[in-house]
């Protein structure tokens, strides 16, 4: 019976975790698993599981059909597979950083250790490399040679073509002539030249258009990649930029390694010392002290070094993130306590409801550029300034290389974030029931009790469900922020693609789309649970 | 002569601006003596709550005054201690929670153990142990009126302001709180002034029954004394004669109100629209087309809604 009781319990408290989260559609899962009525749990999952399932497999599948058949300037629409190829590709970009990074940082025998280990990898992959490059060969002759073969009937074709079509002009103009001759004869009318100089130049045309067809069928063949020759040219130049990751990793282990080069500084400095001691003039004297104090500064600044991160997706994500953290917190702080004064007083309502409706509609962009202008002027020298300075000496922060552009980006999205919180908390506060305000009248709870025991208590709801408003936008504000004020992130992610034009291009945007709406779904998801673990009401006012 | 624990004196109280004022309660005269229960009684509509609202200090009263031991009423405050027909119950607190917000603030100047020991006391007295840490919405209608009892008499109000506490609940739960508040009332006497529709339930509970006549402009009517011995038993209550007797008094005299209140407003009953009975066996019923008599008369607009007037007790007649 307690058996029976114990597992009561864990099924319902994992139903109501699944609740809570939102995500609801698990729930037939659960009750599947312990049993409960199979025959509609299995109704259920098939209903609101698999047919969602089955609808977006069936998107992908049009997605990959559709995709190849619509050319762009910038190539095809990548399928999902393509997509895919770009999520790994960027993950491997991501993980060589972080390779980079760990081989700047070795020292002594590890470093020797990792040495060894990367030159036995860089034989390997140059060996492969090199065979790959090999087939990759073959198999471009071979596709050559099939090109060939496939023009070779066109191009003769086309050239026929174009010597009947000289001949036949050549043809007509004689005849034009004669015709001339005729007409200054009086034996024919002006009338039969001009039909027929008409009827030559339709002739032209139908020629050229011919012409045209072959010449368009040749480009299309030129233009033509087989799908191996595409397969075996990706392999090759993975291969190659594989063993490039490699010697660079070697060049990070030996002459650009952190260690050595404090090393070499130090040497200098103390063969410096060695010079000053030999020195006998003031200037010699002189010189020698100021190179040994020179490398002795180069030695400590190097050891404090860190490795110059090219930015990768994942690092973009990271700082989208914390910049959409500080602009919603920037946001809520702003935003409760002036919602709570407007709910709270009409007279407060009535003076920010101008300011409210004139500043909520205005575009992200324009608030950039002010924030740009207006809070720029703060930091002068944003290398030296010591919000910043903090900011990056902080421990995880401080590798998100804090600068201005990401405050303005902060400070955009916390403008544009700032509205639906305020809006929403003002509405929970102005709308307390009006029973519980009686409670607080007869117990004659002060000012400072009746907000924190009364008032804010029954307003977390709609406050929070503001908030989650705010996220959503926030999230989509920074995007367009980044991109347009190039504060390192997603948005700066994209726009760089854009503007860089290399094959993967429209796979990393589309990419990028993918990554941005999951992040903003999975904030969107933890709002919702703060906003029913808040909720006094079981949570009926979210949806 | 003593003063009075609670004295309403010729309060008058209307809403809306002039021109359009409503009077929702006129010329209102009332003593209460010190531990006396007083139940008022009066149908839906007639301002009940008005009058509730009026002797909690919450609402203002537009002339005259309201006094608890002869100083005037201004604002609420928990020597007033009201039991609200909805419960307000803060929801987002538990059981103890609830109670305990009104201890801190009435008693601040007990500490944690005492408190402790004084919440759990009254959460023991209205029969909610074992549910101190539940939330209010986990609660049954009648467990939650029992929490909101506990809470106002933890304020250790002089004057107990029950307003119809017990409509909002079904029948059995209705009698058991009703004993249940007849218990503690007995245990601990203090003055309590009950706003009611029920008949049975202020002939079983009250001293003293006043009717409330039906608004607008209602006022306190006719006064019952109860003289039955307390503690009256509802099962062996019934056939008691004077019981009966003083029942049927009251339900007469709150029908007697009711109609004559009705026959004052006879001018402002709507004219009922002149319509032919419809003739079933014609087939071609042609839409009815809507007539000047289908119109409220001029001069009715003033009156206030027809209110659904029901009087609980009323059907055993």
């Amino acid at each position: 019976m307690s058996e029976q009781t114990r597992i009561e319990k864990i099924k319902y408290g994992l139903l109501k975790t699944i609740d809570v989260s939102g995500f609801k559609v698990f729930d037939p899962v659960v009750r599947l698993i312990f049993g409960e009525e199979p025959q509609k749990q299995v109704k259920d999952i098939t209903r609101f599981m698999l047919m969602p399932i089955v609808f977006v497999c069936c998107c992908l599948v049009a997605w990959n059909f559709i995709a190849p058949r619509h050319k762009t300037k910038s190539g095809e629409v990548p399928t999902p597979a393509q997509v895919w190829n770009a999520l790994t590709i960027n993950d491997t970009l991501y993980d060589r950083e972080n390779e980079k990074e760990s081989d700047f940082a070795l020292s002594d025998d590890q470093r020797e250790a990792k040495i060894e280990e990367v030159k036995t990898l860089i034989e390997t992959k140059e060996s492969e490399s090199t065979k790959l490059k090999e087939e990759l060969a073959t198999i471009e002759a071979s596709a050559k040679q099939k090109k060939a073969e496939a023009l070779a009937p066109l191009q003769a074709e086309y050239s026929e073509l174009k010597t009947t079509h000289k001949e036949a002009r050549a043809k007509r103009k004689i005849e034009a002539e004669s015709l001339a001759e005729a007409v200054t004869k009086k034996k024919a009318t002006t009338e039969e030249l001009l039909t027929f100089l008409r009827d030559s130049s339709r002739l032209k045309e139908d020629e050229k258009e011919k012409e045209q067809i072959i010449k368009d069928q040749i480009a299309e063949i030129n233009n033509e990649k087989p799908k191996s020759l595409q397969a075996a040219q990706m392999a090759s130049d993975s291969a190659a930029t594989e063993v490039q990751h490699l010697k660079k990793r070697l060049d990070y282990l030996s002459s650009g390694n952190r260690s050595l080069k404090v090393a070499k500084a130090k040497d200098s400095a103390s063969s410096a010392l060695t010079e000053l001691e030999s020195a006998k003039s003031p200037a010699e004297i002189l010189a020698a002290a100021n190179t040994v104090v020179k490398n002795e500064e180069r030695a400590s600044k190097i050891a404090k070094q860190e490795y110059p991160r090219a930015s990768t997706i994942w690092f973009q994500m990271w700082r989208s993130l914390f910049t959409v953290f500080i602009g919603f917190v920037l946001a809520a702080v702003v935003a409760i306590p002036i919602g709570i004064m407007c709910g709270l007083n009409r007279v407060a309502m009535a003076c920010l409801t101008p300011i409210i409706s004139i500043f909520k509609p205005v575009s992200p962009v324009v608030w950039l550029l002010i924030f740009q202008i207006v809070v720029g002027a703060f930091f002068p020298n944003p290398e030296t300034h010591p919000f910043f300075v903090f900011l990056n000496s902080l421990p995880i922060i401080g590798r998100l290389n804090a600068n201005p552009a990401l405050i303005f980006s902060a400070c955009t999205v916390a403008m544009c974030a700032l509205w639906p919180a305020l809006v929403n908390t003002a509405l929970g506060v102005s709308s307390v029931e009006k029973d519980h305000m009686n409670v607080a009248k007869v117990l004659r709870l002060g000012l400072w009790s009746r907000l924190t025991k009364i008032i804010i208590p029954s307003s977390l709801p709609l406050m929070f469900a503001g908030l989650r408003i705010s996220l959503g936008v926030g999230w989509m504000v920074l995007i367009a922020a980044e991109a347009l004020s190039s504060s390192e992130g997603l948005g700066k992610f994209v726009w760089d693609e854009y503007q860089n034009g290399s094959s993967l291009t429209f796979s990393n945007i589309l990419l990028a789309c993918f990554v941005i709406g999951i992040i903003g779904f999975i904030l969107d998801r933890i709002m919702i649970v703060l906003q029913r673990a808040v909720s006094f009401d079981d949570g009926a006012a979210t949806v | 002569m003593t003063t009075p624990a609670m004295e309403i004196d010729a309060v008058d109280i209307g809403f809306g601006p002039p021109g359009q004022r409503t009077e929702v309660l006129s010329d209102i005269n009332l003593k209460v003596e010190k531990n006396e229960f007083v139940a008022i009684i009066g149908f839906s509509g007639s301002g009940k709550s008005t009058l509730m609202n009026l002797l909690a200090g919450i609402q203002p009263a537009s002339s005259g005054e309201v006094r608890m031991n002869g100083t005037p009423v201004r604002e609420p405050g928990p020597e007033l201690g009201i039991l609200f027909q909805n419960y307000s119950l803060l929801p987002w607190l538990s059981v103890y929670g609830n109670i305990d917000l009104a201890v801190k603030q009435v008693f601040p100047a007990k500490t944690a153990a005492e408190r402790k020991d004084y919440i759990q006391r009254y959460i023991d007295m209205v029969s909610l142990s074992g549910s101190e840490w539940k939330k209010p919405s986990e609660l049954s209608g009648g467990m939650r009126q029992r929490l909101s009892l506990a809470r106002t008499l933890s304020m250790q109000p002089e004057v107990l302001l029950l307003d119809e506490p017990l409509s909002a609940l079904d029948a059995l739960t209705r009698a058991n709180l009703q004993d249940e508040i007849i218990r503690i009332w007995e245990e601990d006497r203090r003055t309590v002034i009950m706003i009611t529709n029920d008949v049975d339930e202020a002939v079983l509970m009250a001293d003293r029954i006043i009717a409330l006549t039906p608004g607008p402009k209602a006022t306190l009517g006719k006064s019952f004394p109860v003289t039955l011995d307390r503690p009256r038993d509802r099962t062996t209550l019934n056939f008691n004669p004077e019981f009966i007797a003083l029942r049927n008094e009251v339900t007469k005299y709150m029908i007697g109100i009711n109609e004559e209140a009705k026959k004052l407003r006879v001018s402002a009953d709507l004219p009922l629209p002149g319509l032919m009975p419809i003739d079933f066996n014609s087939h071609d019923r042609k839409p009815r087309v809507a007539q000047t008599s289908d119109l409220i008369a001029p001069g009715s607009q003033q009156v206030p809604e027809v209110e659904e007037r029901e009087l609980v007790g009323a059907a055993d007649e």
